[in-house]
Formats: structure tokens, sequence, C-alpha cells
């Protein structure tokens, strides 16, 4: 039972670690159909960003205000990176074959990845200790104070999406343009700007989630964006890619998955469950869990 | 000796609430020309989806020379001697027109899926055979000087040529056109009157929707009138022009020819 | 286009087959290097290029067939030579069995399957399932090429061994396009739908085409092998794959294109080894360049392979 539960909360914490990074896969295939290779290299950017700013920037100080900034520029920056990059990248292949733009992405994937390695080196860094490390012991089961940051942060900002995408103007131009770009623009909906906007949200909440893997696991390398990213792509599938309750849902399940593989399995063999799990949700599920069903049309 | 009808007893067709098809029967005799017309939405493509396993009807049967064919796929289907094309033209657009009508020949053609690795001299002879029939076919709906052009270069009216083209290649028993003369000016349509009658006179069946009311008069042996799903009337051309409910159905409905 | 049809290949040929009385013992192992990766990614060809289905997973094939390869001479004893039929098999197998129940998946869909089982292969062989895969180190000192008790240890050797299995894989890849299954593939990649109604039971030919880019990818697999003497889980990992991936579609899923991807991205770093810290982050540049000026690929593959006789005079002008 204590297993269960500390595996519950582990999972919970990398489950909403995914849920972040999974989001910026999801809505950028929602409005653009487009696999965002190059999206988990950001995050593993925006974790030796944060480390740069902590040590050139904030000089050394781990303050709660310097926190508060770390995470700020740290969004802000990949968010300027993102747009950057839709604009070279994948703008301007948007109207080219589909296996044209996903090549391109996993260019960027590759420039993003090997940049980190030639400004940070190839060698693995630690991340700083930015919160203190307290935990509480809940009759056997040791819950972090990271891990509760992580987990209310988290849950706080994908509220916030949510409502943002359901409840505003702008989030309804957002679904409008996922469900059809070309009625959007019709109806005077600016894609282009909607494209940037999802580029900005998507990268600065991988921003996020970039250096809360940063404060969870503490070693961060030039190319842990293909280990995470790839994890948080496949919760952005398991829940039913564009689909934004989706990529969290799927998030969670997945992080809760791999917990207690690890706590009850093995964790050698997590990569190779959690594909398994995932070709068995797809062969039940060929769109993912909250994926909506195309039929075509004849 | 099976005849080669096709009988529709109570098809049923739903997509969630809504009934596309409402307990439609209809009979296909073997040499007609049949139409089935109705107001844009009547449901008369997704009839042609249920016969062709495209859609599987929830209720009623389809029957084809005795055998019941609901619930096949497209491809059984088309094995056992009908053939459609449709009202958006699908063609395999990079390739070529002449590819395009081998696809037809993919059926008869004896090669099993070894050959696609090491050929032999029967391979290669059921291969020549099979290209001399899709000359056959180029010449028939004059196409010949298309045979290497892509298909997705050329005008519409000559990618419907070719999708018929393509669907005759299978050697069909009953073709089935989705909305044939869609797209095309007069002299093209008048052109599809005639290879409509020349594919009738070669034995097959045919069994077309149109919406152009003209052409379904001069072209059909026998018509089904559907409206939201249902039949409303049935007869000769003839008969179904003076029919009150089908007249009704087309005014009271927009109807707009040019789609 | 017509010039290169007609003259590109013989020259190509020829020059490949003189190509290692020319060169030095370390650009002949380059060479092999490419030849080993060529026929890897015309497999992929069969797969992604002619039938359009998005595989990311084609080093899984090519690791199978290297295991295979590997296992069965260092557990077994069996002669390099002698595995070749098990090499292609085996991976044809395992191609049939994971493509069987996917390959209905929509584009993306069948991407990351694809990827799923290039790692979940490769997590299997590190963890050393059945003692038998060597682990994260994988397996060493496999013997060298021989047949009838000659030892057929030069490098040159393995050139021609490799040559012959890329010459192989270019015959069956011709007999693939004058095929009623490779134009199967061709329909189905331009529209499932008009296939099936056509009559290809299109799914049969996924899984054909899924089996035979497996088996010959497994054939590249007993070459590397032989070339290397050596197997480990690293060589087979879903990056190998990407780079596969995007060696087609770059190359614009043509032979030659295929062949041009294949010498850009395995042999250009040989010629330029004191980039190589830089080398992916030029190719990731590369490859978004490559893809925005040419977004059907560097050299597009062409269709409208039909009998002359169909011919006729006046259709060149459309």
């Amino acid at each position: 039972m204590d297993i269960f539960l500390q595996q519950l909360a582990n999972g919970l914490t990398i489950g909403s670690m995914f849920a972040l990074v999974a989001l910026g896969y999801t809505m950028v295939y929602g409005v653009m159909r487009l696999i965002n290779f190059a999206h988990g290299d950001m995050v593993a950017a925006s974790a030796f960003v944060g480390l740069t700013i902590y040590t050139q920037v904030m000089g050394q100080a781990a303050s709660l205000l310097a926190v508060i900034v770390i995470f700020l520029l740290t969004a802000v920056a990949m968010a300027c990176v993102g747009i950057i990059l839709e604009r070279i990248a994948y703008r301007p292949l948007r109207e080219a074959p589909r296996l044209s733009a996903v090549v391109s992405a996993l260019g960027a994937s590759l420039v993003i990845q090997n940049g980190i390695m030639l400004i940070w080196g190839p060698q693995m860094r630690i991340f700083p200790e930015l919160v203190p490390q307290i935990s509480w012991d809940l009759g056997g089961v040791v819950i972090s104070l990271i891990q509760v940051i992580i987990l209310v942060l988290s849950l706080v900002l994908m509220v916030a999406l949510y409502l943002f995408v359901e409840k505003t103007r702008i989030g309804a131009a957002i679904r409008a343009s996922s469900i059809d770009q070309d009625a959007a623009r019709l109806m005077g909906i600016n894609v282009n700007s909607i494209i940037a906007l999802i580029f900005i949200i998507g990268s600065s909440l991988g921003a996020v989630g970039g250096l809360f893997i940063g404060l969870y696991y503490r070693g961060i390398t030039f190319n842990m964006g293909w280990q995470y990213g790839l994890y948080a792509f496949v919760a952005a599938i398991i829940g039913g890619i564009g689909n934004i309750p989706g990529a969290m849902l799927g998030g969670m399940l997945l992080g809760l998955f791999n917990a207690f593989i690890a706590g009850y399995v093995s964790s050698t063999w997590s990569d190779a469950f959690t594909f398994i799990l995932l070709i068995i949700i797809l062969i039940v599920r060929p769109t993912g869990i909250l994926g909506e069903r195309v039929a075509e049309k004849v | 000796m099976v005849r080669n009808e096709l009988i529709l007893t109570d098809v049923t067709k739903r997509f969630g609430g809504l009934t596309a098809v409402d307990a439609l029967s209809f009979k296909v005799e073997a040499g007609q020309i049949y139409g089935i017309i109705g107001p844009n939405g009547a449901g008369k493509t997704t009839v042609f989806n249920c016969i062709t396993g495209i859609y599987k009807s929830e209720e009623g049967s389809v029957n084809w020379r005795g055998e019941e064919i609901r619930g096949l796929t497209p491809y059984q289907i088309v094995d056992r001697g009908i053939v459609r094309t449709f009202q958006t033209i699908r063609l395999f657009s990079q390739m070529s027109v002449a590819e395009n009508i081998m696809s037809g020949r993919h059926i008869k053609s004896e090669q099993k899926l070894w050959h696609g690795i090491i050929h032999t001299p029967g391979s290669k002879r059921d291969e020549l055979a099979n290209w001399h029939r899709v000359e056959e076919q180029l010449d028939f709906f004059n196409l010949g000087r298309f045979a290497a052009t892509p298909v997705g270069s050329l005008p519409y009216g000559i990618q419907r040529r070719v999708e018929m083209a393509r669907a005759m290649a299978v050697d069909p028993t009953l073709l089935i056109l989705d909305e044939p003369a869609a797209g095309l000016n007069d002299k093209e349509t008048l052109e599809l009157l005639e290879t409509i009658f020349k594919i009738r006179d070669k034995g097959v069946t045919v069994l077309l929707i149109e919406h152009d009311m003209d052409m379904v008069m001069e072209v059909t042996d026998y018509l089904t009138v559907i409206n939201f799903g249902k039949k409303i009337a049935e007869g000769p051309p003839e008969e179904i022009q003076k029919n009150p409910a089908v007249i009704e159905a087309y005014l009271g409905s927009e109807d707009d020819d040019d789609e | 286009m017509k010039e290169l049809q007609r003259f590109g290949y013989p020259i190509f040929f020829v020059v490949m087959a003189i190509l290692p009385h020319l060169l030095n013992s370390r650009w002949q192992a380059v060479a092999i290097t490419f030849l080993i990766f060529a026929v890897v990614a015309l497999s992929q060809d069969i797969v992604l290029g002619k039938s359009g289905m998005f595989n990311m997973g084609q080093a899984l094939f090519f690791g199978i067939g290297a295991y295979t390869t590997a296992i069965l001479n260092s557990q077994f004893g069996w002669p390099i030579l002698a595995t070749i039929p098990l090499a292609i098999l085996i991976p044809a197998v395992f191609g049939v069995l994971l493509a069987g129940p996917i390959v209905h998946l929509r584009g993306d869909y069948l991407l990351v399957t694809t990827i799923g089982f290039n790692i979940v292969f490769v997590q299997v062989v590190q963890n050393n399932l059945g003692g038998v895969t060597g682990g994260p180190n994988g397996i060493f000192g496999l013997d060298s090429l021989s047949f009838f008790g000659t030892d057929l240890i030069s490098q040159v050797s393995v050139y021609y061994f490799a040559f012959a299995v890329l010459m192989l894989t270019l015959w069956i890849m011709r007999n693939l396009e004058g095929s009623k299954p490779g134009r199967a593939l061709h329909y189905l990649r331009e529209d499932q739908l008009a296939a099936e109604s056509i009559g290809i039971n299109t799914r049969i030919y996924k899984i054909f085409a899924f089996a035979l880019g497996a088996g010959i990818a497994g054939l590249a697999g007993t070459v590397f092998v032989v070339q290397y003497s050596a197997v480990s889980p690293e060589a087979f990992n879903f990056i190998q794959s990407v780079l596969f991936f995007s060696i087609v579609i770059v190359g614009g899923s043509s032979v030659p294109g295929v062949l041009i991807g294949v010498f850009v991205m395995f042999v250009l770093p040989e010629i330029f080894r004191e980039f190589a810290t830089w080398r992916f982050f030029i190719f990731g540049f590369a490859m978004i360049a490559a893809m925005i000026l040419r977004p059907r690929g560097i050299i597009p593959a062409t269709f409208g392979k039909i009998p002359k006789f169909l011919i006729k005079e006046s259709n060149h002008g459309a």
C-alpha cells in the first residue's frame, strides 16, 4: 500500500510535467496537423536557459522572487524561440506535402538539440536547487515540496489554459482554426496570429515543463528532449492528439503508469511498457482516448 | 443461371440520429440503365456507399446475383463485378492516365504478391496482356493521347472519362456512376450519354445517380426517386415526369442544377 | 532526367564496381557503410515512399536482421552466410506480425507506433532478454565472411558482398515497379478509398510492403555484422530510424535521391571529420532548407512507367 501511494504521488508529479509538455504538441497539432518534433528539444533548452539565467542574471540567488523571475524570463525566451521556429521551419511548408513539414520539424529538433550541445557542452549539467529540500513523511509516503509545487502549478496552468481556450474569444478562434483553417480565415480570423499564439503558449508551457524537469531530476543533458519529448508526445497521442483535455489526461495517465511500472516492475523496462501501452490503446481506440473519430467524406 | 440482378430490400442507414436512407427498396435488372434521382441531400450517394461496401447499412438486404453482399468490403464487392465512380473524382492524381486505368485490371491480373519481387514468364505475359486491355479502354474512351500524362494535370471532363475508363477496365457486370455529368459542359454531357449507351450495349448494367433531370430522362430506362432517404416514386422516366410527388419534391426544395 | 536514367545507372554501377581498388582501407570502410545504409534507406523507401505509410522505425528491422545473424553465429556457430535466409525471414515475419494490427492507423498514429516498436526492440536487446543479445554492449567478436571454408576477410570482399546486396535491392525494386503488387502500393498511397473501390485489398498490400521492406533491411543487417563483426543496441535505435526516414523524404523517395541522401548523411561527415560536433546541427539546417526549397525532395520520384506501345505521338504537350 505504501508503494502504491508513494508511486501515486510520484506518478502525479511526473504526469503533470508530461501533461504540460504534451499541451505544446497537441495545440500545434490541433491547428497545423504537424508533429512538432522540436518541442521536446525546446523543453530541454528551457532547462539550460533557466540554468544560465540563474547563474548569469540572478547571480545564483534562490529567493522566491528569483525563482519567479527565472520562470518568467525562461518562458518569454522560449516563446520567442517558438515564434522564430514557426516562421523559419514551418510557415514556408504549410502548403507542402505533410511529410516535408515532418522532416523540417526533425531538422529543427536536430538544430536545437545540437545547438544546446554546442553552447552548454555534451556533458550532464546540474540544475540549481531553487526550491528548498523540504519533504513530509505522511505515514510512510514521502512527499516533497517540489512535488507539491509541480503538481499545483501545473494544475493551475492547465485549468487556466482550458478556461482561456473554452471561454474567451481568442480561445474560440483557436478552436475554430483547429477545426477548419480555411473557414476560420474566411470568418476573419487571422490564422497566422493564431498559429503564432499557439507557439507562444505551447513553448512557454514547455518552458515551465523543462524547468520542472530540471528541478525534479536535477541532472540535465542536451539530448534529454527526445526522451521527455517522446513521452509527452505519447501522452498527447494517448489522450487524442489535438485535444487539450486529452493531453492533460494522457499526461497524467502516462505519469502514473510509468511510476507504477517503476514501482512494481523495473524502471529499465519503462520505455518498452510505455510504448506497448500506447500501441494497445491505439489498436483499441485508433485516435486516442478523447480523440474524435474522423469519418471520411465520400 | 443466376440473373444479374441487384435487389435492395428495406435498406436503412443512419448517422447518429439522422436516417440518411430509410427502408429503401428497389431492383435493378440486367441490361438496364437505372437512375436514382432526388434533391440535394436526399441520400443518393449514401445508397451507393451502402451498395459498394463503403458503409454498411444497419438494416435490410443488398442482394446481388442471389448473394447477400451487405457487409462485404469494397474490394470484395468489386470482385463480384460491381464497380463505381465517385461524385468528387477520386483518381490517383500523380499517376498517368494509363496507370490509373491499369488499376482497374488489378483484380483481373493473376500476379501473386511474390511477383512483386521476382518476375516469371507467366507474370510478364499477364502484365503485357493487362496493358493491352488498358489500351482497349484508352481507345474506347478516346484517351490514347493522354496515356502518359499525369491525370491530375488534365481538365475535369477528361478526368471524368478516365474514372469511367478505370471502372470499365474491371470488366464489371454492374457499373455505378455517381453524378457522372457533374461539372461537364453540354458537349461533354452529350458524349457521356453516348458512352453510357455504348457501355450498356456491351452488356453492362448501369446504375446512376444524377442531378441533371434532362439527362436522366434521356438516358435511363427506369427510375427511382428518393427524398429524405425514402422512395417517393418509381417508374419509367415518362411516368416519373408526370408524378405529382416528384414535382412537389423538386419544386418544394431549392434545386441548384449547377452543382 | 531521361539522361540521368539512361547514363546515370551504368556510370554508377561501373564506378561502384571499381571503387574499392581506388580507395585505401579507411575509405573502403566508408564505402561499405554507404552501401549498407543505402540498402536500409531503400527498404524504408518501399514502405514510406512507395506506399506512403509513415514508418519511423525501419532501424528495428535492420536490427532484427543484424541480431539474427549475430546470435546464430555467436550462440549456434552458424557461418555468417548461412544465417542470411533467417536474417531475411525473421524480420519479414516481424514485419507481418507488427504491421498487421497497426496498418489501418492513420498517418501520424502509424508513425508513433512504429517509433514505439523501435524503442521496445532497443530496450529488449539492452535488457538482454533471453540472455542472447549481450545487453547494452551488444555482441562482438563475430566471425568474418567465409565461403565454403575460404575466409573472405579482406575489406574488398566485404565491399563486393555489400555491393551485391545493393544490386539485389535495386533489382527487386525495379521488379516491384513493373508488377501488380508494386502498382497497388502506389494506388493505396495516392488514395486508399479509391484503391479499395477498384478492388484492391489494401491491408494485404500494406503488410506486404512492411514485410518486403523488413526483409531487405534484415539482409542489410547481415552485411552490417560482416562489416563490424559486432552489433550493439544503439546502432539500431530510434535516432537511426529518424535518419532513414529523413533521407527518403529529403531525397524525394526516388532511387537517386535516396542514394544522394545516404551519401550526404553518412559519407560527407567522414570527409569533414573536423566538423564532427557540428554534424547534426548542420544537418538539421540542411533538412529544413531542403524541404523549404524542394518540398517534394531533391529528386522527386516520377511516375508514368507505362509500356512504350501505349505512348502515342502527341502526348508530351500536356
